[in-house]
């Protein structure tokens, strides 16, 4: 029995490798032309994976049995991505931002994907964790990692002040009161003088750990890595809590009863359930997502300004949870990676980025309205 | 006093733009149960269409050959009807695939939309993101009366936006179109078996709501003399405050939120130290205040759900 596990394992691994590498490559052209002809492949490839059935089900059913390999194989691969995109700092970049929009896909995922409540304020606790932690930090020299949780808690106090008006209403009023909030953060941040207005606050300390700071590029095993690698290091734990948070309050009591407010609030309250608790709970869980990755977006910046928290950014995160599939963790996490690695690759075509993302989301409601990767039953053993 | 009074002639016209994009909202809700929020969108659409018509007008030289006040006005209709027509091709394309979906998709949806309207307008022009320079259609003018300086185009914004309600009200009032209208706001399915066409009706509603829309972005156009492709987002959710605040389904109630709105606004500017940066900030505190307190809004009637 153990070489045939040992032998489908590797084989699991070779496939896990072989997508790794293919991504690998995808993120190191720079051409429009190559990276269109790696999208069709890769398109190719899913109507492929979805048509040969045989091959679908052989697959699955590997990651099902060996969960722990697959996973472990995964990690491991991400942990050698610095190692690979050592010569472009630039690409580490971007890996940064893909991590910190997935917080923050993960954090709204709570509120639009499992209780279907839709908040237009993700910028707003974006923000506020970012300048309550620079502020200190400026300031009052208070390090990173008290900063990280000021501002995660900061923001959910937001979130817990957002939530209380919204309990009293419900969808379209209660989109108004959302983005009304994000509307008036926005405007404070652009006009308080402590904020530092429209020109942000600057010179924002980078955070440092057992006396390395972040700034400096990290050696390790021998290699020179740029300083980036650091943040990416730093976010890929982040968006690991998260996204173990995320699977394990989807899993447990409070992702099912978010889930039976979607399905009907008034049977919801029929039978029991605090629905306005529950409700502030997930505003107050998604603040204090998007407060850590505001936190750690101000540090590794170095400089926030206002604009940086404008509406488009919520919108920017709904359209991820949107694209990737609501409710559905990874699935919310591969949309977040799509639409920051996407942009980046089209940057020729920038200025229609804000157009294609409004684009995305209408067709996608349209055709697709469960997202790429549509949430799965729950299933219960007996 | 004469302050005051001077507050109180801005106040009305901030009112007055209100007004114009919260009665799009209110008929949209009524016959849909729809949110449009990028009607915001559709109504500077409006003033960008005006845009384009002068900047083709004077390249074919009718600016010169035509007496202005056979001009503008022909602009001005054109503009509406234009701007009219996008508004109901929104309706059949983005909004009308969700009728039976839940309520957030249209939502997401039409937020959406508004995005890629604004992207589209910011796009079209050279140096889309700047300010536009919106020409000067209406007589510049002013006279004083009391010590209150008042322009002659704030005379003629409130004299077309009470001529435009009024025509509503008379249209819906008066017309068969205007009480299938009434019809399908009050009852959809009952309205459609008494042999009432919803999808007419729906794009007729639109029509109407968006041509009034398209006045509004034109008047903004035309008292600031500029224009921003990005004005739609704040103007779509102050009219949906408005809405909201006055009565949402309620076409009379949108003229007493745009007018507490447009209050609010000016008289923060105005009599608050240090306020005028935060003066839409005191306009949503008015609305959450509302939606928490009085959800149904001023004239609206309590909303039983029902299981």
């Amino acid at each position: 029995m153990l070489p045939r596990t040992i032998g489908r394992a590797v084989i699991l691994l070779a496939v896990e490798a072989f997508f790794f590498i293919l991504f690998a490559a995808f993120m190191k052209t720079d051409e429009t032309g190559k990276v269109i002809a790696f999208l069709l492949f890769f398109i190719g490839l899913g109507v492929m994976f979805k048509k040969w059935e045989k091959a679908r089900l052989t697959l699955t059913g590997l990651f099902k049995e060996l969960k722990i390999v697959a996973g472990a194989g995964f990690v491991a691969m991400l942990l050698t991505l610095p190692f690979i995109f050592q010569a472009s700092p630039y690409l580490i970049h971007i890996c940064v931002m893909a991590g910190l929009f997935a917080i923050l896909a993960l954090g709204l995922n709570f509120q639009l994907g499992s209780t279907n409540v839709v908040n237009f304020a993700t910028a707003a606790s974006y923000g506020i964790g970012a300048y309550a932690s620079a502020l200190l930090a400026v300031h009052f020299h208070i390090s990173f990692w008290l900063g990280l949780l000021v501002g995660g808690s900061l923001a959910s106090i937001f979130g817990l002040l957002l939530g209380i008006p919204c309990m009293k209403t419900k969808d379209y009023y209660l989109s108004l009161v959302t983005i009304a909030f994000g509307l008036i953060v926005y405007i404070l941040l652009n006009n308080f003088s402590w904020t530092g207005g429209p020109n942000g606050i600057p010179n924002i300390p980078p955070p440092s750990l057992f006396g390395h700071s972040f700034k400096e590029p990290l050696s390790l095993f021998g290699y020179q890595l740029p300083f980036q690698s650091n943040y990416y290091y730093l976010i890929f734990l982040l968006v690991g809590g998260s996204l173990f948070v995320a699977h394990r309050l989807h899993h447990s009591r409070v992702g099912l009863t978010w889930n039976a407010i979607r399905e009907d609030e008034i049977a919801a309250r029929c039978h029991g359930i605090d629905v306005t608790w529950y409700k502030i709970l997930a505003f107050c869980i998604d603040a204090f997502f998007g407060g850590v990755a505001g936190t750690v977006y101000s540090h590794y910046i170095g400089f926030i300004s206002p604009e940086n928290f404008a509406f488009i950014v919520s919108v920017v995160v709904v359209t991820m949870v949107i694209l990737g599939g609501m409710d559905n963790v990874f699935g919310v996490i591969i949309g977040a990676i799509l639409l920051t690695i996407l942009p980046e690759k089209f940057r020729a075509f920038e200025d229609f980025r804000v157009l294609i993302y409004g684009l995305i989301v209408v067709t996608m409601l349209m055709f697709r309205p469960q997202g790429l990767f549509p949430q799965k039953m729950r299933i219960y053993k007996k | 006093m004469a302050e005051i009074f001077q507050q109180l002639i801005n106040a009305l016209l901030l009112g007055c733009t209100y007004t114009l994009i919260a009665i799009g909202f209110n008929l949209f809700f009524g016959a849909l149960n729809v949110v449009h929020f990028s009607h915001g969108d559709v109504c500077i659409l409006g003033a960008f269409m005006t845009l384009i018509l002068y900047g083709l007008a004077k390249l074919l030289g009718l600016v010169t050959f035509l007496p202005g006040y056979v001009f503008v006005p022909l602009l001005i209709l054109m503009a509406m009807v234009l701007t009219g027509l996008i508004g109901t091709f929104f309706e059949r394309v983005v909004i009308r695939p969700f009728r039976y979906a839940p309520l957030l998709m249209v939502l997401v949806a039409t937020v959406a939309l508004g995005m890629v309207v604004r992207e589209t307008v910011r796009l079209s022009f050279p140096h889309g993101s700047n300010p536009q320079i919106f020409p000067r259609i209406l007589p510049q003018t002013s006279f004083q009366w009391e010590g209150v300086l008042i322009r002659l185009d704030s005379l003629i914004i409130f004299g077309t936006t009470i001529f435009l309600i009024s025509m509503m009200f008379l249209f819906i009032k008066r017309t068969r179109i205007g009480a299938a209208i009434r019809a399908v706001s009050q009852d959809t399915e009952a309205a459609a078996m008494m042999g009432i066409n919803i999808d007419r009706t729906v794009a007729v509603t639109f029509l109407i709501g968006s041509v009034l829309g398209a006045i509004a972005g034109i008047l903004i156009g035309a008292y600031n003399n500029i224009i921003r492709f990005d004005m739609g987002l704040m103007g779509g959710v102050k009219g949906f405050s408005a809405a909201v605040v006055g009565g949402l389904g309620n076409v009379y109630g949108a003229i007493i939120g745009g007018l507490i709105l447009g209050l609010v606004e000016t008289f923060a500017a105005a009599f608050i130290p240090g306020g005028t940066p935060y003066t839409d900030v005191f306009a949503f505190l008015v609305v959450i205040f509302f939606l928490i307190f009085k959800p149904s809004g001023i004239l609206g009637e309590k909303v039983y759900e029902k299981v």
